[in-house]
């Protein structure tokens, strides 16, 4: 892992692989489709300079906060119970909810923490801690964890974007000060495409027009050495791979045959695109799903939502074992916060970010454990509290990237994660 | 002056003057203000950096590349295909000087000025006022700033100006930073070049700066209120409403010490007095005895206090010997033709960021105080100096070159990318002024760089040069357009392909340009559809690539 990247200055050993880099863009005739932009795809210095794990990762975002006592951290018989029934699975200990059979199959391979303690229970500030691991800053945006797993797991020969959103849900924070390269693709609920990624024009055009654009650019370059330059040609590759590539995200003839398993739902399809997506070599998807802000009729909405979720993340988890995906590429269940113990005179429970519950899978976790625990009823951690940032660093520890990975600002440093975080030993493998 | 033809001349008159300059300077009374001289300076300073560091000076720009970017910097948009040609085919040797001038007398130079402090007060993406600031209301401040610019107000005057928010149109900048913290930090930032958020909550770790002298600025300004009262449609924002910012007679701002009180068990809350950056407390009168703040309908200001805070750190910041604010804004004005600050970034003047010319920032910051805040003496200066006139060329690989050892890379604003998209299809100045950026370029291409200001090229905007309407639409031969001259045209290919060059890149196309365009364009020219295609082609990889999207 390259702990020392500083983004604020550039080391001499950065400048040089730039500099071959676009030498490699000038000089090697091309037979692609893009005339000689072709080489930037294959130039040794971007292969050589990336440091991949080759891990992959899955975010299930349940936007708007699920309920942590109806899921995996069940209260039977208590007072703040509610209506549902926890299920014994195989691993002897754990138990889930009754409305969730699909995920419960797979006990053995999750690692669920009980005692997250996080800061807010806003929407705002909760969704961009559990996206970034910071408080939201005045100063400068943070990067989300899509963008930091992308600057350092990416698959720089890949066409297609490292960091995809499947609905943006749960918000856009974006890749903050680790820059466009690494802002996440949006695309719809379900997993297509926006309209503006399928070429405006015939692929003849496309190509004769590229390569006019070619001739142009590197006549433009030879005399110019510009960073900017650079920037701008290596993004206009990056549009023109992700075009090429765009079939990956048309999962629909093979959807026909899934849809049974994941559930006829947007969610669904968004989270089998999404293992086509890792399987195609993309370093971070987030997959969300709306509609868990349940302060009214807690039970019988979130058990219509659970109809939907259960399912594709059990399948998801299926899939990705079947297809030896599973042990590099970690799957994370999470919300903004889990909701309250008490449930209010509407039948509903309200925010509550003092005791709830995460799920990881895969990616080298250990399996059919669960990590700390919440008291009785449910309304404080009883033991091994888990901040945000804490969250933050297990994951990336996960993926194989220094949690503590130092950036600069100008002449300031900041860390993939803040101060005294601290990754979660007890769930690696 | 520079006489921009004679240049074998130019360094015996720039050592004569520049010692001339020097020794009127090393005088008492410190008169430096020659017309003329600042621009020697400018390059003499420069010049002898680029010897310290023993890098290789830059060449001169060509005639072209000097056209664009002069433009751009000045009125916000590329030169129109005549303006190209007429300038570049004229021998005259004063003729980057009378260009210069020109542009800054034609009314688009004031509306650029505007719209270069507007986003930089206010950003792109601000949340601002009632969730976002409305294109009318925004514009209002544009328009404001603008008419400011036209009448070359002194910048002192202006920012007194935008702090006092009484003009109508000025009160923007108050209106969207209403919290007493975000108007420290924003008035510290833009008019101070000093960052002291930090010292909200804890003294800060590296600057001098503590708590107190945080909440003590905090006291200027705790008193401010800005209101919301009905408007008429077209000057309001997208709620209705208009902004009016006034002043209450009484407020503190509120200081909690790390004593406990004995009685509440709390940290002591004591207000705190209103405090100068430079350290000095502010002399106040009593408060009226017994003053109770009449009661507030919605919308309604309070009378005017018979002292204002607000007004006695104005005449603070503005005054003289102030020790921040010529500084930052000869800085910043600097930066936004060199495209870096002597301290960069423009609003972080600290103990560790040190100028990259000292005695340049000094002289220049110097000299404007002596031109009473003159900002387009100053603009003309910097622009009309070899230094801001160097060559694009060369291997420095930074977009920002601290030394200032090759001309600047920055990406053209959307402002400035769809007024010169307008002016490139030969639309005229009418329709490039007229037309705002549309919603798919503010989302695209609004905000290309890695939250530092270093430009990095996103996915999205390049989907959307290739698929979106946008810029194909333009490209495409219709109503009286470039495109469909050049379809419709009796010209040889030859005179086609010059044309569309000089009209989208300000510059003829080289023989191998030429030839490449004219076999591209001529491929199918018996059939009009075909033609018409590769029209749109060709135009578009002229407005997509790199020579387009930056000023350099």
């Amino acid at each position: 892992m390259n702990t020392n990247f500083q983004l604020g200055t550039c080391n001499a050993v950065q400048h040089l692989n730039r500099r071959s880099l676009m030498k490699g863009l000038l000089t090697t005739a091309g037979g692609l489709a893009v005339a000689n932009w072709g080489a930037l795809t294959h130039s040794q210095t971007i292969a050589a300079e990336a440091k991949r794990t080759g891990k992959r990762c899955i975010m299930l975002y349940m936007e708007g906060g699920v309920s942590q006592i109806d899921t995996f951290d069940m209260k039977p018989g208590r007072p703040t119970a509610g209506e549902f029934r926890p299920v014994q699975t195989k691993v002897p200990g754990i138990q889930v909810c009754e409305f969730l059979p699909n995920i419960a199959r797979h006990a053995d391979r999750l690692g669920i923490i009980r005692s997250m303690r996080t800061k807010t229970p806003d929407h705002g500030p909760g969704g961009y801690y559990m996206h970034t691991g910071y408080h939201p800053s005045e100063r400068f945006p943070h990067p989300e964890a899509g963008a930091m797993i992308a600057k350092y797991c990416e698959n720089p020969e890949s066409d297609l974007p490292s960091f995809v959103k499947i609905g943006s849900g749960s918000g856009i924070y974006g890749a903050g000060y680790l820059g466009p390269q690494y802002e996440p693709l949006v695309v719809a609920d379900d997993g297509k495409l926006p309209g503006f990624a399928n070429p405006s024009v015939s692929p003849e055009i496309q190509g004769r027009r590229g390569e006019l654009l070619s001739f142009m650019e590197q006549r433009f370059a030879e005399s110019r050495s510009g960073d900017p330059f650079a920037a701008h040609r290596s993004a206009e590759l990056r549009a023109i791979r992700l075009m090429r590539a765009r079939q990956t995200f048309d999962v629909s003839a093979e959807w026909e045959k899934a849809k049974d398993r994941y559930g006829d739902s947007k969610f669904g399809r968004g989270c089998f695109t999404a293992l086509k997506l890792v399987e195609a070599g993309v370093s971070f998807v987030e997959v969300s799903h709306g509609g868990h802000d349940t302060h009214m009729d807690n039970f019988p909405i979130s058990k219509a939502l659970y109809s939907i979720m259960d399912p594709a993340w059990g399948s998801l988890l299926e899939d990705l074992t079947q297809r030896g995906l599973l042990q590099d590429t970690l799957v994370v269940w999470t919300s903004e916060f889990g909701r309250t113990p008490a449930i209010n005179n509407r039948g509903g429970r309200d925010h509550f970010g003092r005791a709830w519950t995460v799920v990881l899978a895969g990616g080298g976790i250990k399996g059919g454990q669960y990590y700390g625990s919440s008291d009785r009823d449910g309304f404080e951690v009883a033991e091994n509290p888990v901040g945000e940032a804490d969250y933050m660093a297990t994951i990336y520890k996960i993926m194989g990237v220094d949690h503590r990975a130092k950036h600069f600002l100008g002449a300031r440093p900041i860390w993939a994660t803040p101060e005294d975080s601290k990754p979660i030993m007890e769930l690696i493998r | 002056m520079i006489n921009s033809a004679g240049e074998q001349n130019v360094p015996v008159d720039r050592i004569a003057i520049g010692l001339f300059v020097a020794a009127m300077c090393l005088g008492p009374t410190l008169v430096c203000a020659q017309d003329g001289s600042l621009r020697n300076s400018i390059d003499r300073e420069v010049r002898a950096a680029w010897e310290k560091e023993k890098l290789t000076p830059p060449p001169r720009s060509t005639d072209a590349v000097f056209l664009r970017r002069v433009n751009l910097d000045l009125v916000g948009m590329i030169p129109s295909y005549e303006e190209a040609t007429t300038f570049l085919n004229d021998s005259d040797p004063q003729k980057r000087e009378k260009l210069i001038d020109k542009l800054l007398a034609d009314p688009r130079h004031a509306r650029q000025q505007a719209q270069v402090w507007d986003l930089a007060m206010l950003g792109r993406k601000n949340k601002l006022v009632d969730g976002t600031v409305g294109y009318r209301n925004r514009g209002r401040f544009r328009v404001w700033l603008a008419k400011q610019f036209v009448a070359n107000e002194p910048l002192d005057r202006i920012a007194a100006k935008i702090l006092q928010a009484e003009e109508e149109g000025s009160q923007l900048f108050f209106a969207a930073h209403r919290d007493p913290d975000e108007m420290v930090n924003a008035v510290s930032r833009f008019f101070l070049a000093t960052q002291i958020q930090c010292a909200k909550c804890h003294d800060h770790p590296y600057e001098s700066w503590t708590q107190k002298d945080y909440h003590g600025l905090s006291g200027f300004f705790v008193r401010t209120m800005a209101v919301d009262v009905p408007g008429k449609p077209e000057i309001t924002n997208q709620t209705g409403n208009l902004y009016l910012v006034g002043e209450k007679m009484v407020g503190e701002a509120l200081f909690s010490l790390e004593e406990i009180d004995a009685k509440t068990k709390k940290k002591k809350t004591v207000p705190i007095k209103p405090k100068f950056l430079s350290g000095e407390e502010l002399a106040e009168p009593e408060p009226p005895q017994d003053y109770v703040e009449p009661k507030l309908k919605a919308g309604e200001l309070p009378p005017k206090p018979a002292f204002s805070r607000r007004e006695k750190f104005i005449e603070w910041m503005i005054a003289k010997d102030n020790p921040f604010f010529a500084k930052a804004v000869a800085n910043r004005v600097w930066a936004q033709f060199m495209g870096r600050g002597f301290v960069h970034p423009v609003d972080d003047f600290n103990s560790s960021n040190d100028p990259s010319l000292p005695e340049l920032l000094k002289a220049i910051e110097t000299e404007l105080v002596a031109h009473k805040f003159d900002v387009k003496w100053l603009v003309r200066e910097i622009v009309n100096s070899e230094t801001y006139q160097a060559s694009d060329l060369g291997a420095v690989a930074d977009a920002l070159p601290r030394f200032y050892e090759r001309a600047r890379i920055r990406p053209l604003t959307i402002e400035e990318l769809t007024s010169s998209l307008h002016i490139a299809m030969g639309l005229g100045v009418e329709a490039a002024l007229k037309t705002e950026p549309n919603q798919q370029m503010m989302q695209y291409l609004g905000e290309p760089t890695d939250g530092q200001g270093r430009f990095q090229g996103s996915l999205s905007e390049h989907l959307y040069l290739h698929n979106g309407e946008g810029f194909r639409a333009m490209c495409r031969p219709n109503k009286g357009n470039l495109p469909e001259k050049l379809v419709l045209g009796a010209e040889d290919w030859n005179e086609k392909v010059e044309r569309m060059f000089l009209s989208v890149l300000s510059r003829p196309a080289t023989s191998e340009e030429r030839e490449r365009f004219v076999q591209y364009l001529s491929v199918d020219a018996k059939d009009p559809k075909q033609t018409a295609q590769r029209m749109e082609d060709a135009l578009w990889v002229l407005v997509s690539g790199s020579e387009f999207r930056f000023n350099r």
